[in-house]
């Protein structure tokens, strides 16, 4: 514990969150363009080059505008909420690797909490205390809709906690390690076709689809519904507290965006520019760059499925999750781990997803789903309920 | 009495922290609970006083303390809330708390879990359930304790055969009553290595207890498929 380490993380930890804080604010100028793109009509383009200046302008406002705490809240639960949204999405990026952390040089770390080998555990338990940043934050305003709009959250965030969990058991049991840079070394190690997204493509698709709704996006972000509900658990909110509550959200997506890249599309690794072995000069400031490249993509193609997809009634998501990805994941675990034990061949794991997928898509497409001696019928149900004969 | 002057350190400690804890219990009819909060803080440093000793690293022993007194706090303020959801909160607090103090004794495995099964879901129902069903508060009589004074004297009673049992079992001369203050440091206790890594957890979950294990799978198993068989099928809809 020397002075040095106590610098280098201090500065680690002030880029860390500068970059994040930074990439955020524009992000959101990246998300406002790109639905002016979709919606064919112009974003935001007067701040500035090119509205350049836009996010600057929207902190100002939030900054300068009036903070209203309306005299019917829960006054320390209402300022809780928020802080622990932000609290709680800072503190999960604190061991994802934004590099490759074994080849930096000493007076430069590429994460901040560098060996925690319970890194995934770490994550969903900080991601699980978000929650309370959502429930408090729709109690404590003491509006109906407000509270409705936290028990859709709420709700929603726990089911599809399970999902997202069981999807990253096949690719730790790939690995037998838990730690980001482990997962992330093993990957490399292989080369472009060791990448998980090969190998566990099924655990992607359901790690994705879970995130999104974890992270509140479309077409699963009901607690939000900013145009078409009466807002959702932020009602209340004005000004930097609302702030604080997207900026937390924003992190998470981040945060997500980076498990997916370093989880399933091999990190920093790319072939033929940024392999394990690669040392010409600046090999290290190369693999950072491919590495955000790629988590980069992954916000893209987040931001285009807002886009795209129209949004998920409740009762829909809830379907999806508890019938459709839970078992799914289960049986994903069940194939790697016959296939570690067996020792089989690498191809059977895809073709294990595939047949998952295909069996799970026949059930939920062909429609007959017995239950004891009562037929669920998924296909009757132009509105996604699920219709039970006797 | 003999036994009583040796042990004048957790009993005058214990007599501290119920007081403590009848000063903070809601009433009738005094309304602040200043005295209480006022109190709260010569309470930690009496239970930091009579069990706990520095080991000399600075940086563990900051550490534990922070734990220790949140673990303590959160769990005094969670007996005392009046109102419900605050207590659920302090109860996510002093397990954090707890937590922590398992971190510090190399089990992160263990802290990860509990945060992620207590604080995210146990907690998480519970806050759900108190804020469907409280309405304006509750009732006065809900808000109060019945037995204040007894609660307290028999909890105190617990953790002070508990502390003496801990002392009895662990401490250096298990013949000797009184409480040895380095005896009881919790971190001072050796922990074996790699017992509280991911590795470390299933290897002793897979050989040394495979069988409670195996037994705990069976009973879940069992209350899943009770589960769905008790609950009700609506003949139309979804939800």
């Amino acid at each position: 514990m020397s002075w040095e380490f106590f610098l280098v993380t201090l500065i680690t930890i002030g880029v860390a969150f500068g970059g994040l804080m930074g990439t955020i604010a524009y992000l959101i100028l990246v998300e406002r363009r790109l639905a002016a793109f979709i919606q064919d009509r112009y974003g935001p383009n007067r701040v500035g080059w090119a509205g350049l200046l836009q996010p600057i302008a929207d902190g100002a406002k939030f900054l300068l505008k009036e903070d209203v705490i309306p005299g019917y809240v829960n006054k320390t639960l209402y300022i809780l909420g928020p802080s622990i949204a932000v609290f709680t999405a800072m503190a999960g990026f604190a061991i994802i690797p934004f590099g490759p952390v074994d080849q930096a040089p000493s007076w430069m770390r590429f994460v901040i909490a560098p060996d925690v080998n319970i890194g995934m555990i770490y994550i969903f338990c900080v991601g699980s205390l978000g929650v309370y940043g959502v429930i408090l934050g729709g109690w404590a305003s003491n509006n109906k809709y407000s509270s409705l709009g936290s028990m859709r959250a709420s709700a929603q965030v726990v089911s599809y906690e399970i999902p997202l969990g069981m999807s990253i058991i096949g690719v730790v049991l790939m690995t037998s390690s838990l730690s980001l840079n482990d997962i992330l070394m093993h990957q490399a190690n292989q080369g472009v076709l060791g990448w998980n997204v090969w190998t566990q493509p099924l655990a992607l698709l359901i790690f994705f689809v879970s995130a999104l709704a974890e992270t509140n996006r479309l077409p699963f972000d009901l607690s939000e519904c900013e145009q078409e509900l009466v807002g959702g658990f932020h009602t209340e909110y004005s000004s930097m507290k609302f702030a604080l509550y997207f900026l937390g959200e924003y992190a998470h997506i981040i945060t997500v965006c980076f498990l997916t890249a370093i989880l399933f599309f091999g990190g920093w690794q790319f072939p033929l520019i940024a392999e394990a072995d690669s040392a010409y000069l600046g090999a290290t400031l190369v693999k950072v760059v491919v590495l955000l490249t790629k988590v980069l993509m992954i916000i893209l193609l987040i931001m285009f499925i807002r886009w795209t997809i129209p949004r998920f009634r409740f009762d829909q998501l809830m379907n999806l999750a508890w019938l459709g990805l839970i078992p799914m994941a289960a049986m994903n675990i069940l194939v790697v781990m016959t296939a570690k034990q067996f020792d089989w061949p690498i191809w059977t794991l895809p073709l294990g997803s595939l047949a998952i997928f295909v069996a799970a898509g026949l059930i939920g497409t062909s429609g007959k789903f017995i239950v004891s001696d009562q037929t669920v019928d998924f296909s009757e149900s132009p509105e996604g309920y699920v219709h039970v004969h006797s | 009495m003999n036994w009583v002057s040796e042990n004048i350190a957790l009993i005058g400690t214990l007599v501290l922290l119920g007081a403590n804890i009848l000063l903070l219990f809601p009433s009738t009819g005094r309304k602040s609970g200043i005295p209480g909060f006022l109190l709260l803080p010569v309470t930690l440093a009496a239970l930091g006083w009579v069990f706990l000793q520095p080991t000399g690293d600075l940086v563990r022993d900051i550490l534990f303390y922070m734990a220790a007194g949140t673990a303590v706090l959160g769990g005094l303020l969670m007996t005392t809330q009046r109102n419900p959801v605050y207590a659920a909160l302090w109860f996510a607090v002093a397990t954090l708390g707890v937590c922590g103090l398992f971190v510090i004794n190399s089990a992160p495995f263990l802290a990860a879990v509990t945060i992620i099964v207590y604080a995210g879901a146990i907690v998480v129902t519970f806050v759900f359930v108190i804020m469907l069903a409280q309405q304006e508060q509750g009732s006065g009589y809900d808000r109060i304790p019945q037995q204040p004074f007894l609660a307290t004297v028999l909890g105190c009673l617990l953790v002070g055969t508990m502390l003496l049992g801990i002392e009895k079992t662990f401490g250096p001369d298990s013949s000797r009553l009184s409480v040895d203050r380095t005896a009881l440091h919790v971190s001072s206790l050796s922990v074996e290595n790699d017992l509280g890594s991911p590795g470390g957890v299933g290897r002793s979950l897979f050989t040394d207890y495979l069988f409670a294990v195996e037994l705990a799978g069976t009973v879940l198993l069992v209350a899943t498929i009770g589960a769905i068989a008790i609950a009700p099928r609506r003949p139309q809809g979804s939800l």
